[in-house]
């Protein structure tokens, strides 16, 4: 994707606040969107991702702050004057509408005539895998959970949108189909090259998709990067537990690389990856399948005597659920050639694949 | 011994089953019955009996004598189509205003007011607390002469009115004020079938205000337009007190024609002619109107396979 300089933001968001009454939905949110790019905002419910996407569509005006699309502010321009478009969680079809009326409604809107409306609702629905044949004339009623999907997504690129905007519109299906109709967005996007603005409250799924993700916490942006990015070094504990299964260890420091993680039970001294104060408090985050279990006579930067509680199949990998201690669990997962049995195991990882992040 | 025991148990289960699967059914036509046997003396029987009637020779009281089509030849030969056009054309007036009139009130109350719709619904139902005859002589005393409104006219303006009363208008304001209840609240609830997203939808891809209304709100609230409208016209069409009370003898309804030839005239037959033509005539306009729209199709439930 070298295309997309980087250069060019084709929407940007200038110090955008939102407060409805006292509540401050978005607070003072910058990030710019690149021409071409996939980017996801990501956030809890109630993170203001909802209100964000709807000031960014135009259906709420910010409280302060501007937004540029190509360097004009369109903060008061309605939504039908926008050259932007999106695909709701409801999907909004018209009810009343066949298949194919609804794809043509933007071209009706904008006054084509029926011959070129019919043409492009066809290229439109075969680009979308939908045989126009047999979906044409189809009501909406009778089509799947996964076909409407596709019919939402052609309707919003008939409208020829420069921004194609998604209120998390996957979250409705089963985790296959979903899994699926992600990878074809993706292909879409890279398809037809356009900008499309994604939110969604996994973190996985915007991992799988974009280019770039945002990831909101309180109306706040927590943090902005490659999913990669992302990945390797969260900014902070919430963007890390945020990811998906991890362990968040919280250490108190000792001085110099040394802590000590309060289990509930009992206080375990461990080895950092870095320096910590003494008396400061933080996160130690390790990936469950950075943690390993050691035979007797290998060592690594912390090791710990666990018991095995349980064990999950995932597939290709296993994943443990060992206790440290009473009441304090850890998750590990291994390849399933490195399966252990027995209700004991020594643990340990390197202090290179743990990380210290702020709370 | 042992796999015959096990056996018998089962058999007069079986024996009882057909009893209780009877039963519900039995149930059933027995809680039916009394609305039932109400409906076909209160309203079948009366309504045949008054098809029978209109074959009966004028002016007789017996339903035991031969049929004849002399009723019918009377009304043909007479001008009662005038009264029967009277009364569609009032009709389908008072339909017309009252659409015009309730969907913006009905849109605000779907879609715009919160707590305050339940406070119009109230107060419009409230009105029906008030016996129709009384709120229409509430009419009467504000438009006849030196009444509410000229009285007040004359006395601040110096302006000499007539009476505002007897003319067609006045008779249309009458219906549309008594049966405005019957077309609010079925478009109320028909707006509020039309989901908010879809609206932002259709605007979002560039729709305008009117193109909204158009295309997404008033073919998906198609529902509560016709169920009002055939509800206020099925009601007006037999009016009868609006058009005697405002409109003196300015406008003869068919309702006023039936009730004089029961009366007045005691010409039982011809009145149970006139009644059954209308109610034939009423019927097919009806379902006239149903049949131009498939309720299910607009609300868009219906699989065409």
């Amino acid at each position: 994707m070298e295309s997309s300089s980087p250069a060019t933001p084709i929407l940007e968001v200038a110090t955008v606040t939102k407060r409805f009454g006292g509540f401050t939905a978005v607070d003072d949110v910058s990030f710019r969107i690149q021409e071409g790019e996939f980017f996801t905002l990501v956030g809890p419910s109630g993170s203001g991702k909802t209100t964000l996407l709807r000031m960014l569509v135009g259906m709420e005006k910010p409280t302060s702050g501007e937004l540029r699309l190509r360097g004009r502010v369109i903060n008061d321009l309605p939504p039908n004057q926008r050259p932007t478009c999106m695909v709701f969680q409801s999907l909004a079809l018209f009810p009343h509408l066949s298949v194919g009326r609804n794809v043509e409604f933007p071209l009706e809107i904008r006054g084509q005539r029926s011959g070129e409306r019919r043409t492009r609702a066809w290229e439109l629905l075969k680009l979308l895998h939908l045989d126009p044949n047999r979906y044409y004339d189809k009501n909406i009623a009778q089509c799947s959970g996964g076909e409407r999907q596709r019919v939402a997504l052609a309707r919003a690129l008939a409208y020829d949108p420069e921004i194609l905007f998604f209120d998390e519109p996957l979250s409705a299906l089963d985790a296959r189909l979903r899994k699926t109709l992600q990878k074809e967005l993706k292909d879409l996007q890279r398809g037809t090259g356009k900008t499309f603005c994604y939110v969604t409250h996994s973190l996985e799924e915007a991992m799988v998709m974009s280019d770039r993700v945002a990831i909101l916490r309180s109306g706040l942006i927590e943090q902005i990067g490659r999913p990669d990015e992302i990945y390797s070094s969260p900014k902070n504990a919430f963007v890390a537990e945020f990811m998906g299964e991890v362990n968040l260890l919280p250490v108190v420091g000792t001085g110099d690389a040394t802590a000590t993680w309060d289990t509930g039970r009992k206080t375990l001294a461990l080895a950092l990856p870095a320096p910590l104060p003494a008396g400061a408090a933080k996160k130690l985050l390790i990936r469950p399948e950075s943690l390993r279990f050691l035979r007797a006579d290998e060592t690594a930067g912390n090791t710990l005597p666990v018991r095995i509680l349980n064990q999950f199949s995932l597939g290709s990998r296993l994943q443990y659920h060992v206790e440290v201690a009473p009441g304090c669990t850890l998750t590990v997962e291994r390849l399933r050639e490195e399966r252990v049995t027995g209700d004991t195991a020594l643990l340990g990882w390197d202090l290179g694949d743990s990380q210290l992040l702020d709370a | 011994m042992n796999a015959a025991a096990p056996q018998p148990p089962p058999e007069p289960a079986a024996a009882k089953k057909p009893a209780r699967e009877l039963a519900p059914a039995l149930l059933g036509l027995l809680s039916a019955s009394p609305f039932g046997l109400l409906m076909l003396f209160g309203f079948v029987a009366p309504l045949l009996c008054v098809v029978w009637f209109g074959f009966m020779p004028p002016k007789t009281f017996s339903l035991l004598q031969a049929p004849t089509l002399e009723n019918y030849r009377t009304i043909f030969d007479q001008t009662y189509f005038k009264s029967i056009l009277w009364s569609l054309g009032l009709a389908g007036g008072t339909v017309l205003v009252l659409l015009v009139i309730c969907y913006p009130l009905a849109f605000a109350m779907a879609k715009i007011f919160r707590g305050g719709a339940a406070f119009v619904t109230y107060a419009i139902a409230t009105s029906l607390f008030v016996s129709e005859n009384i709120r229409l002589f509430g009419w009467v005393i504000g438009f006849m002469k030196k009444g509410v409104v000229g009285g007040t006219l004359a006395a601040w303006f110096d302006l000499q009115i007539d009476s505002l009363l007897y003319n067609v208008p006045v008779i249309i304001l009458g219906m549309v004020y008594v049966y405005l209840p019957f077309m609010l609240f079925p478009l109320v609830l028909g707006l509020k079938m039309v989901p908010d997203q879809v609206r932002e939808a259709a605007f979002d891809l560039g729709a305008s205000r009117w193109q909204v209304f158009r295309r997404v709100d008033l073919p998906l609230s198609m529902p509560g337009v016709l169920i009002g409208s055939l509800l206020v016209f099925v009601l007006s069409v037999g009016a009868i007190s609006e058009a005697k009370i405002l409109g003196g003898q300015k406008v003869v309804t068919i309702a006023a024609d039936i009730e004089s030839e029961f009366t007045y005239a005691q010409n039982w037959p011809l009145g149970s002619a006139i009644s059954t033509l209308f109610i034939a005539l009423t019927t097919v306009v009806v379902f006239f109107a149903l049949g131009r729209f498939d309720l299910e199709k607009l609300l868009g439930k219906k699989p065409s396979e």
